[in-house]
């Protein structure tokens, strides 16, 4: 693994970050914190990037922000402590002159308030079955709303509750481009009961039932469950979903199986497997992320630690490289110019690094 | 899972370290990093302890990627060159193969060299910075190494060695790393040529170049010294001059040589032995060596920079016959002679591997190179194809010689597809990944920022290269959105319709005609009238497009041309209900027309649509001159059809 170099950006929110997300192109950045605000950030030809919007989304903590495809336009969704979810699209203002921008400012188009209890994560589904907005909450409802017509994100219509009696807190959408997997959602469940069972709900949507129908509860992880993400599908039949849990990182393959009572039923039946599984960080896992190609993902948790493993084959993962934040080698601004590459125009500095030891395990 | 693998990398924040982090990966190749804090809906929605005046900030991390340098992206550009000769050789299928195939491999490293006399170059230029002159020397040292290994592994796993006698091949990679004997021979000789002894480089020069087994540069540096006329001088060059020499073009056998070999030293052994050379300690050290006496290795070993540069002499002149497959254990004993076991460096150990035939440890090795996966790369690919790579999958399970090619492919091709210029580079590579190419080129490709119509249309050309018209089109709507947000409409209905999406074409085409009702004019008429089979797209855009045409005929002063287009749209099934009230004004000057445009029977689907549309609140005002319009023309009609009849 190569070195590492940063670029700083100063938020200014008034409370912990609990979510950042990057639209498609990693152009901008939405932040939303404990705060209640939510900012966006949009990055100059420079690279440089700079606050375009901050507004107060809701009136708790905001628990996660994402982004619409773009094809919808400049569209994010939030949720929050104060039970509901919202979509906000930015409007670009009359001011049409030659050349001259309009001012940009994000409107919100819908609060959508059927949760009776604080809704833990949002995300929009494949943009290949129109706009879908997945909700989740700590009652252990999933929903799925939808904007019929595209162009009016004001209207949108609850089309699914699915009931899964456990408290959810994360939502993930299988990205999957292919036509031949139906649409697909993972939950996790953060409840701390560790004798109810799995923590894990694998849902598909069958066309023929008009309906969401669970396929399986991981039953291995019967740890609280913090965050879930399926990778990018790189064309594989099968599909990869991370798992941060009170435990460890776990990374599992699910792997559509072909039989005559598949055929029959028109259900997926899934084969999972875990294929890694990593308690590097020593206690609670917070997040899991994965990069573009789903080659690489990153953790952090309890040991303040951001963690990433490689894939080297499909059921073959490697720890490469750790970070953690380290006060006291805050580089001055003149350290920060020397090293500041002469071909780059923003400002980045190179990382220092340790040798890791045993001791930095809890 | 070994934890030490994993380097831990500080983020310079004292927030961070208190509260913990949060991470995000941003396309395409960083990801961000903040200060965080798990919280669940069990807690109270309370500022948390670690909330504070203090600044926040997230952090963006990315690996350092040195082929971003100007100097290192002309080394990126070229050797993609060389890369896609490769593969189309490879297609090709020619029998000279393996030759191409070691000339391309001299390609890549001739454009290593480029890159380090251009390195080389720029640190001799007064205009840069301490930094900045640290930083090349640095990617001079990794470069330098990557040719050096790279060399050896081109002798050991491309090249075809006739007869595998390795050393004319080993000593030619030493000769090329160590160049400075024969630098330093060259300067001596065409110095001052009295007392050239006493030039302190003399000695080190003539033992650099007899390890390097250059015995003419020997010859030529002894014949320099003023002692030359003496008798052991004379012996010496006597001795050197009959050495024997193998090599393929000589026609010797390597049985034969072998003897001329032992016969040579066997009568050097004689002259050592009578104490022939012992006046003078410099002659009789090589003489020893040449007889490969322990001791004077031992004594020589200080001259060399290197193990490997020991080992080439060492086995020039103790098993002039070594075989490439005997390579290893004479590295290994190299290693013991210079005692250097425990402290080997990075580039010791590849090239100790690689003289092992450990492949998978060279690869291994080479991957923690800091220069982004360039190396490793290029010589899987080139490994892969000679075959080298291959032969192992008979002995290593669940291995596939073209899945580990394509690994280290795939990370190259996506560092590159991260950068705004070398992106197309990048796709060169991920398009001869045969498993997963196509589909990480549709992952990566829509993720490449664009901000203008051309980038657009470039990223356009390669998605539909592809075939990937998914992203073609995606890539078409997302521009169209955005035309749409700044108020372009027309540029937005191109757009909308090279993305082929339907819904999308009405909608816009809507705003055109609803914007016609509010200011009576029609915009975007360079785009309607050239529509042409696009128009399909939509219903509501073949309404708009023929719309367009009715006002061109209109204005044209085509009436009748132009009232036969009003009746067939009036007919049809695809006028928007809010346009029924103007379309229908439309009729009014025409029915009124002097000349007679509209038939009876035209009138009367004139009349019909009166009939059915009454409802609509906008033509309440225009309704009785509407139909008074009608009635009129239908009489003048019907007389006009009634005087033709007769």
């Amino acid at each position: 693994m190569s070195e590492f170099e940063i670029q700083e950006i100063e938020v200014n929110h008034r409370n912990l970050i609990q979510k950042v997300a990057f639209d498609q192109c990693g152009s901008r950045m939405a932040t939303c914190s404990n705060d209640r605000f939510v900012k966006v950030w949009d990055k100059n030809s420079d690279g440089d990037w700079t606050l375009t919007s901050s507004w107060k989304a809701h009136s708790a903590s905001v628990w996660k922000v994402t982004w619409a495809h773009p094809e919808f336009g400049h569209v994010l969704a939030t949720c929050s402590f104060d039970r509901t979810a919202a979509v906000w699209e930015e409007i670009v203002g009359d001011m049409p002159g030659p050349r001259q921008r309009g001012t940009r400012h994000w409107v919100g188009r819908t609060h959508l308030v059927d949760s009776r209890t604080s809704v833990t994560d949002v995300k929009f589904g494949p943009k290949a079955q129109g706009l879908l907005l997945a909700t989740c909450s700590a009652e252990g409802i999933i929903r799925i709303y939808e904007a019929p017509d595209v162009m009016n994100l004001s209207q949108w219509t609850l089309q699914h509750e699915v009931q899964c009696k456990l408290p959810l807190s994360c939502l993930t959408w299988n990205p999957s481009l292919s036509r031949l997997h139906p649409a697909m959602i993972a939950v996790g469940s953060d409840d701390t009961n560790m004798n109810i069972g799995g923590k894990v709900f694998v849902y598909e949507y069958s066309e023929n039932s008009r309906k969401w129908i669970k396929l399986e509860t991981i039953s291995n992880i019967t740890e609280p469950v913090h965050d879930i993400e399926f990778a990018p599908n790189l064309g594989r039949s099968l599909h990869i979903l991370a798992v941060a849990s009170n435990k460890d990182v776990k990374i599992l393959t699910l792997s559509p199986v072909e039989d005559d009572q598949v055929a029959q039923s028109g259900l997926t039946k899934l084969d999972i497997q875990t294929v890694g599984q990593f308690d590097d960080h020593g206690g609670t896992v917070w997040r899991v992320c994965w990069n573009v190609t789903g080659t690489l993902l990153t953790s952090t948790g309890d040991d303040g630690c951001v963690r990433m493993f490689k894939m080297h084959g499909i059921n073959l993962w490697k720890p490469v490289a750790a970070l953690k934040g380290d006060g006291t080698h805050v580089p001055t601004a003149a350290e920060a110019a020397r090293s500041s590459q002469a071909a780059q125009t923003a400002r980045y500095i190179k990382l220092g690094s340790i040798q890791p030891n045993r001791e930095l395990r809890h | 899972m070994s934890q030490d693998d994993a380097k831990i990398f500080l983020i310079p924040n004292e927030l961070c370290r208190r509260a913990g982090l949060g991470a995000t990966w941003k396309p395409l190749n960083q990801f961000a990093v903040f200060p965080h804090e798990r919280r669940t809906v069990r807690q109270k929605d309370i500022p948390s302890n670690f909330a504070s005046t203090a600044q926040s900030s997230v952090f963006l991390v990315q690996h350092s990627i040195i082929l971003y340098h100007p100097i290192l992206r002309k080394l990126v550009n070229e050797s993609s060159g060389t890369f896609l000769t490769v593969q189309s050789t490879v297609s090709s299928k020619s029998s000279e193969f393996k030759g191409e195939i070691l000339k391309l491999s001299r390609q890549y490293r001739s454009i290593i060299r480029a890159c380090l006399e251009n390195l080389q170059d720029e640190i001799g230029k007064n205009n840069i910075t301490n930094s900045e002159r640290d930083e090349l020397r640095d990617y001079i040292t990794i470069f330098y190494s990557i040719e050096c290994i790279w060399h050896l592994c081109e002798i050991l796993f491309i090249d075809v060695i006739p007869g595998n006698i390795v050393l004319p091949y080993l000593l030619d990679w030493v000769r090329f790393h160590f160049p400075k004997h024969e630098r330093n021979a060259a300067l001596l000789i065409s110095g001052d040529v009295t007392s050239l002894e006493l030039h302190e480089d003399y000695w080190p020069t003539v033992f650099g170049n007899f390890l390097q087994g250059r015995i003419k540069i020997v010859r030529t540096l002894l014949r320099q010294n003023s002692a030359f006329g003496s008798s052991v001088f004379q012996l010496v060059d006597e001795v050197l001059k009959t050495m024997p020499t193998y090599n393929v073009i000589n026609s010797i056998s390597i049985n034969e040589f072998n003897l001329q070999w032992k016969h040579w030293t066997t009568d050097i052994q004689l002259k050592i032995d009578a104490k022939q050379f012992i006046t003078n300690h410099n002659l009789n050290l090589l003489m020893r060596l040449i007889v490969g006496e322990e001791e004077a290795w031992a004594e020589i070993q200080s001259h060399c920079e290197t193990w490997y540069e020991f080992l080439a002499g060492w086995l020039f002149y103790t098993e002039p016959s070594v075989k490439s497959f005997e390579l290893g254990q004479f590295a290994k004993l190299s290693i013991r002679k210079m005692r250097i076991k425990d402290h080997m460096k990075h580039l010791d150990r590849v090239l100790l591997a690689a003289m092992e035939f450990d492949l998978f440890e060279v690869i291994k090795e080479i991957q923690h190179m800091t220069e982004n996966g360039w190396f490793v790369c290029h010589l899987a690919d080139i490994l892969h194809h000679s075959g080298s790579l291959s032969v192992l999958e008979k002995e290593v399970e669940n291995f596939t010689s073209e899945n580990l090619r394509e690994s280290f492919l795939l990370d190259y091709g996506t560092i590159l597809m991260g950068h705004s210029s070398l992106w197309e580079v990048g796709l060169n590579y991920l398009d001869y990944c045969q498993n997963i190419g196509l589909q990480a080129v549709e992952l990566l490709l829509p993720r490449i920022p664009f901000s203008t119509e051309t980038k657009a249309h470039k990223l356009i050309r390669e998605a539909r290269n592809r075939e990937l018209h998914s992203v073609a089109q995606s890539i078409c709507k997302i521009q169209g959105t955005r035309s749409l947000k700044r108020g372009r409409v027309g540029n937005a209905l191109t757009w909308a319709l090279k993305s082929q999406d339907g819904p999308f074409t009405s909608y816009l085409a809507d705003l055109v005609l609803k914007k016609y009702i509010e200011n009576g004019e029609l915009n975007s008429t360079d785009l309607l009238d050239n529509l042409g089979s696009c128009m399909l797209a939509s219903d509501r855009l073949i309404f708009l497009g023929k719309y367009n045409e009715f006002h061109k005929l209109y204005q044209a002063g085509e009436y009748k041309e132009c009232g036969h287009l009003l009746i067939s749209l009036l007919a049809s099934k695809i006028v928007p209900k809010y346009f029924w009230s103007v379309l229908l004004s439309e009729a009014i000057p025409l029915l009124e027309s002097e000349e007679l445009v509209f038939s009876a029977n035209d009138t009367y689907t004139i009349q019909h649509c009166l009939e059915e549309k009454e409802a609509i609140p906008q033509l309440a005002d225009k309704i009785s001159i509407l139909r008074l319009a009608a009635a009129r023309n239908l009489s003048r009609a019907l007389m006009f059809e009634a005087q033709l009849a007769q």
